[in-house]
């Protein structure tokens, strides 16, 4: 029949009637058409037939548009994640590419293949909305649970909190995966779940294959703490260096931290040796002197030991703490 | 029966005959229909199949279309077919130039590249496939009997 089909720009003068579409619930977006939408397609015609004019509409053809299954996962934690003593927070986008509300179950897997340590998972979160770790405001979820849904081209933050386990050494990097697979179901795209579309239709998984995995990555930042101790300095009475009573002993404790971490609550102590007792005043931090009393400086000494606090240490750093004693 | 029953009767059958009149038949029958233009690979091959719409997802490819038949005793002219696009589809573009078309919601018509539509900062950019809010098509006569089929692609959004 296409020889019978002529163009003409000009429509000449006869009524035209149009009969439109119904609107549709759905709007376009990124993920396509909402899931749930009819599409309804109806024509119309107009003529004449002799000297009358008529106008005639064509049934309406309805179309649902099913559920399209998809997700896409990014790992926001570009530059490793510096784990030191305390807890660390990844964090994971997880967006629904889909055309449809959808939950996604959320598996986090620390044990990935050339992992230098598996991180232990503590918590597994998701953001409330707001994009930022809010402990007991963001809803904790049990690793492989899922998410509450999220819109059609809506996004929602997983943070993974975790802390080293106690084999991590200095300068040891890992990986953790987390998996977002769309409720519904995943695999092959093309894999239909009949009537479990959103808005009554199917369910069909999409180029993704409606489950994406992306890592993150830690480094461990470690200290470790080398303590010497060194008596080898005797000043005796008669101007020698012979341990006998009435010789002073000076001691030297030398702490030093090294690794990229560092050493927390740090404390040096020593208890004071028996048969001697300890000299009053002499107890100093890398050659400047602390009182003896329990007060504001970092040092305190009494007849039975000393107690140097040096609290933070970072790696690379050396600290020398003296004291003196004599033979009784 | 009584008289009085028999002119009551012939009233109802004098009122309803001017309606009847006036529901006159349309020589012209449009049937509408969709199908899903599906890609099968078979061989290395591409083929085109139609299929029901069962599953219908977005990006997927619709064929509207609709069928027309004259049973009239006499020629119909002037006869134009309008297609308003669902807002949840686009015109494909592969063979969208084949078609009369309008971008302004059924006001003008004409080909696709003769129209434009109101761009960015206020420019007019040169009408896309996407673009399109009907379609119409012109057959000046029909004969009776004769029959056709008026079929569009449309890329569900």
């Amino acid at each position: 029949m296409k020889n019978q089909l002529a163009m003409r720009a000009a429509i000449g003068s006869f009524a035209f009637v149009s009969i439109c579409t119904a609107v549709l619930p759905g709007t376009a977006h990124a993920g396509g058409v909402a899931a749930g939408t009819m599409i309804q397609n109806t024509a119309s015609a107009t003529y004449t037939s002799g000297t009358a004019s008529g106008t005639v509409s064509s049934n309406t053809v309805s179309v649902r548009v099913d559920e399209l299954l998809d997700v896409a996962v990014s790992g926001l934690t570009s530059t490793p994640a510096v784990a030191g003593a305390t807890d660390v927070v990844l964090e994971w986008s997880v967006t629904n590419t889909g055309n449809g509300p959808e939950a996604f179950n959320i598996a986090v897997n620390p044990a990935v293949a050339g992992n230098g340590f598996d991180a232990t998972v503590q918590q597994i979160v998701v953001d409330d909305g707001d994009g930022v770790y809010e402990p007991g405001i963001d809803q904790v979820i049990a690793n492989g649970a899922a998410t509450p849904a999220i819109a059609a081209d809506g996004s929602v933050k997983i943070f993974v909190i975790v802390t080293l386990p106690g084999t991590a050494t200095d300068g040891q990097t890992s990986q953790v995966d987390l998996t977002a697979t769309a409720a519904t179901g995943s695999g092959t795209p093309g894999t239909v779940f009949a009537t479990q579309g959103d808005g009554g239709g199917d369910a069909v998984v999409g180029s993704s294959t409606a489950t994406q995995t992306d890592n993150d990555s830690l480094i461990a930042s470690l200290a470790s703490v080398a303590l010497t101790k060194d008596g080898n300095t005797i000043v005796d009475p008669f101007g020698g260096n012979q341990a006998v009573p009435g010789a002073v002993i000076t001691y030297t404790l030398t702490a030093t931290v090294s690794g990229t971490g560092q050493a927390d609550s740090l404390h040096i102590t020593d208890a004071i040796p028996a048969g001697t007792t300890y000299q009053p005043g002499t107890l100093t931090l890398d050659a400047a002197p602390l009182s003896d009393a329990a007060d504001a400086d970092v040092g305190q000494a009494s007849a039975s030991g000393i107690d140097v606090n040096l609290g933070t240490v970072a790696g690379g750093t050396t600290k020398i703490v003296k004291f003196d004693v004599k033979i009784n | 029966m009584n008289r009085f029953m028999i002119a009551a009767l012939g009233a109802a059958l004098a009122s309803l005959a001017p309606a009847a009149a006036l529901a006159q038949v349309s020589p012209i029958e449009l049937k509408g229909d969709v199908k899903v233009d599906t890609v099968v690979v078979e061989n290395g091959k591409e083929t085109h199949v139609l299929v029901e719409p069962k599953l219908v997802v977005p990006g997927d490819d619709l064929v509207f279309s609709t069928s027309y038949r004259n049973n009239g005793a006499t020629p119909v002219k002037d006869f134009v077919v309008t297609n308003p696009l669902p807002t949840a589809v686009m015109l494909a573009p592969e063979g969208a130039d084949k078609l009369v078309v309008s971008v302004d919601g059924g006001k003008t018509f004409g080909a696709l590249s003769a129209l434009s539509v109101a761009g960015t900062e206020g420019k007019a950019r040169p009408a896309v496939a996407a673009d399109v809010t009907h379609i119409r098509w012109i057959l000046p006569v029909l004969a009776p009997g004769s029959t056709g089929k008026l079929t569009y692609h449309a890329i569900v959004r």
